[in-house]
């Protein structure tokens, strides 16, 4: 039978490599560093895309924001009251947060202000209000997350922080305590205070919020529900979760697109690396070519050894380029790489890359490595198989 | 237009196999103008030796398109992420005017590619190489359907408007839809039924009596009327939903990639059928294509049966 897979071919394949020891080493070092650096990129911006799906999915269906010339407004208070009259609403809360410039350490802290006795529009939040006593409007409390808590540290805020006032006077707030929320992507950076100290802070008057919250209780309704809030607020942004995911989810595919993009320059080197490689002959590999053809090996089966060898070497390099980015990044949390995708703020959230295995990636890799390791190895192949065997051993 | 890294990895791929079907086009215009095996001259030798490195990148570019198809289809069902509507492949393939005949266009490519293969192998097993002319003959048209197939798949990612709104499967594959594939589901269920298994019962009378031209021809009928069945009745059952009738979407996870085995078994079955009519082979050859054809066929009908079966043994009642 000719087409089943030939074991004694393969014991050949396998031998012909180790006696190219230097050759075949160089090869599959240059290949294990291509898939690891590939599928390393990959895990990462997978796992990320996970963080930020789970952090998507506690928000709110939809988010109501005013617009005034392109730029976000405060919006009336008032209005949660008309949103609750829209049918299919299950809840309307009007948020007040925003972000607060630090200085000294050049960060933004976000800051949201609540008020103990609403629904809170997340479950991390209301965990956190329950904690925590946010004290009363002269003697106000704050907690903060953990990046927060390192930066106030780093600058002898230790028990309290000033925050400056929109009149320059300075407001005076201690903390609490320090949080430990579900996500370190969402509340790294977070500061939670009370609403009347927000509104003292930030001057913003009792009549207005930075946005309204709306939770939808059966979610094939949503889409109806934002056509009414359309009509009622034409002037306004309503934002959806799925329409989040969706930004998040092409973000991502931008930033590794366009890694990829880079990456082909590589694909491309490496494919001229292996051809030039592979297409020097030495001339104790032109003899034993022309020794097996003299035996009676047709030019098909050096063609199908050549084969069996390059495929053995970058299965091989596959699997442990892929291997390694495993540990590199489930292990090692893949140091520098993950700064391209997390960003360099100093307050950047220290969170864990959580393990993600999708199968789907190992296929790109996959397609991406061998498959042009074995174009690049083609044209020298079919040189070495068609050698004249009276030729070389002459 | 989309640049997720699958699309992309389609494209790399896609050029690399242009630059390569263009080498072995000329190639093969050469041999398959020039070719004489009486000939002693010295253009006669380089071209058996060229022969090889033509054979070899075909042969390379169909090993690699096989996985890439699945890869294909892969992607889409992620992209479907993205669209606005779609849930699986279906709403990906529906959302530009390209996606049908890319799909189609990909099936034809695959069967042919595989014909060429087969035809390379039994070539290859004589001395005198008698289907050589043919077969890069073959592979001078076929190179145009795999260009077309390539161009067809960028205008198609190029296409692909991420803001529109595009159909769902359950809205594209429903009987009240105006599409001709509504027509399937007016025809009853039970005659369709009848002749699914009438045609597979054909094939194993045939397999019995050897008459290889009806076998083949009985063959490429399964195909037909196997994707008919599926999409009209034993899509029902392994949804279990007697309104979804989508091809796609039993591709996915949730279905345990079903749909992969079902596709895989009906391809390889039905080409082996269609082999032992077009192909000229030794009588062993021969039956064992036959045996081939009828164990995956039969597996093929043997699986999607045990769907409704085992929804009668669970349930009780047909959906």
């Amino acid at each position: 039978m000719k087409n089943k897979i030939n074991i004694y071919l393969i014991e050949f394949a396998i031998n012909a490599i180790l006696r190219q020891k230097y050759k075949s080493l160089f090869v599959s070092i240059v290949f294990i560093l291509l898939t690891f650096l590939l599928t390393s990129v990959f895990f990462i911006t997978n796992s990320i895309k996970y963080e930020l799906n789970s952090t998507v999915d506690a928000l709110p269906e939809i988010v109501i924001q005013k617009t005034e010339a392109g730029r976000q407004q405060n919006i009336d208070v008032a209005e949660v009251d008309k949103i609750l009259a829209v049918k299919g609403v299950s809840d309307a809360i009007a948020r007040v947060w925003g972000y607060y410039y630090f200085e000294n350490a050049g960060v933004n802290f976000s800051i949201v202000g609540v008020d103990k006795f609403e629904n809170q529009y997340k479950s991390s939040l209301a965990k956190i209000v329950d904690t925590f006593d946010l004290g009363e409007a002269d003697s106000p409390l704050m907690a903060i997350g953990k990046g927060v808590h390192a930066i106030m540290q780093k600058n002898y805020y230790k028990e309290y922080f000033n925050f400056i006032k929109s009149d320059g006077t300075l407001k005076k707030v201690t903390i609490a305590g320090v949080f430990d929320a579900d996500t370190q992507l969402e509340s790294n950076d977070m500061i939670v205070i009370s609403k009347e100290t927000f509104r003292e802070i930030f001057n913003m008057p009792q009549t207005k919020a930075t946005d309204i919250v709306i939770k939808v209780a059966n979610s094939s309704e949503i889409a109806t529900v934002v056509s009414k809030l359309r009509l009622m607020y034409p002037n306004s942004s309503i934002v959806t979760k799925e329409s989040l995911k969706v930004s998040y989810q092409n973000i991502f595919n931008y930033k590794s697109g366009l890694f990829l993009a880079l990456f082909i320059i590589s694909l491309f080197t490496f494919f001229i690396v292996i051809y030039d490689k592979v297409s020097g002959l030495s001339s104790e590999e032109k003899r034993e070519v022309g020794i097996l053809k003299a035996i009676g090996w047709r030019v098909d089966d050096v063609l199908r050894e050549k084969f069996y060898e390059s495929f053995i070497i970058s299965f091989f390099s596959y699997i442990v380029g892929v291997g390694l980015a495993m540990a590199f990044v489930y292990i090692f949390q893949a140091p520098v790489l993950r700064d391209i995708f997390v960003g360099y703020s100093e307050l950047k959230p220290s969170f864990e890359l959580p393990f993600v295995f999708d199968i789907q990636t190992l296929f790109l890799v996959f397609f991406l490595s061998v498959p042009i390791y074995i174009a690049a190895i083609i044209f020298p192949s079919w040189r070495v198989a068609t050698l004249e065997a009276d030729e070389v051993i002459r | 237009m989309i640049l997720s890294p699958e699309v992309l990895t389609l494209f790399i791929l896609n050029a690399l196999f242009s630059f390569f079907a263009t080498i072995a086009f000329i190639l093969s215009v050469k041999i398959f103008l020039k070719w004489d095996t009486d000939s002693t001259c010295q253009a006669q030798y380089r071209l058996e030796k060229q022969s090889f490195l033509t054979a070899t990148i075909i042969k390379y570019i169909f090993i690699i398109k096989v996985p890439l198809f699945l890869f294909f289809i892969f992607t889409l069902d992620k992209i479907s992420g993205l669209l606005t509507g779609a849930m699986c492949a279906a709403g990906v393939v529906n959302a530009t005017t390209y996606g049908t005949y890319l799909v189609l266009l990909k099936i034809l490519n695959l069967y042919l590619f595989a014909y060429w293969l087969a035809l390379h192998n039994e070539d290859m097993k004589h001395e005198h190489q008698p289907y050589t002319k043919i077969k890069f003959g073959i592979y001078i048209a076929l190179f145009f359907l795999l260009i077309s197939e390539i161009i067809l798949e960028g205008v198609m990612f190029k296409a692909i408007d991420i803001e529109k709104v595009v159909d769902c499967c359950g809205a594209i594959y429903s009987s009240s839809a105006g599409s001709y594939i509504s027509v399937i589901f007016r025809v009853k269920a039970s005659l369709l039924l009848t002749l699914f298994y009438g045609n597979f019962l054909l094939i194993t009378i045939l397999y019995f009596l050897k008459n290889k031209y009806i076998f083949a021809l009985s063959n490429a009928f399964f195909i037909i009327i196997s994707l008919i069945t599926l999409i009209s009745f034993f899509g029902t059952y392994i949804y279990q939903l007697p309104t979804h009738h989508c091809p796609f979407c039993f591709l996915q996870k949730d279905y345990y990639y079903v749909g992969y085995f079902i596709y895989v078994f009906l391809f390889i079955g039905t080409f082996y059928g269609l082999l032992t009519g077009l192909l000229r082979t030794s009588e062993n050859e021969i039956s064992k294509n036959y045996k081939i054809s009828l164990l995956f066929n039969f597996l093929y009908v043997i699986f999607l049966t045990s769907y409704p079966v085992l929804f009668y043994i669970k349930n009780g009642v047909w959906l």
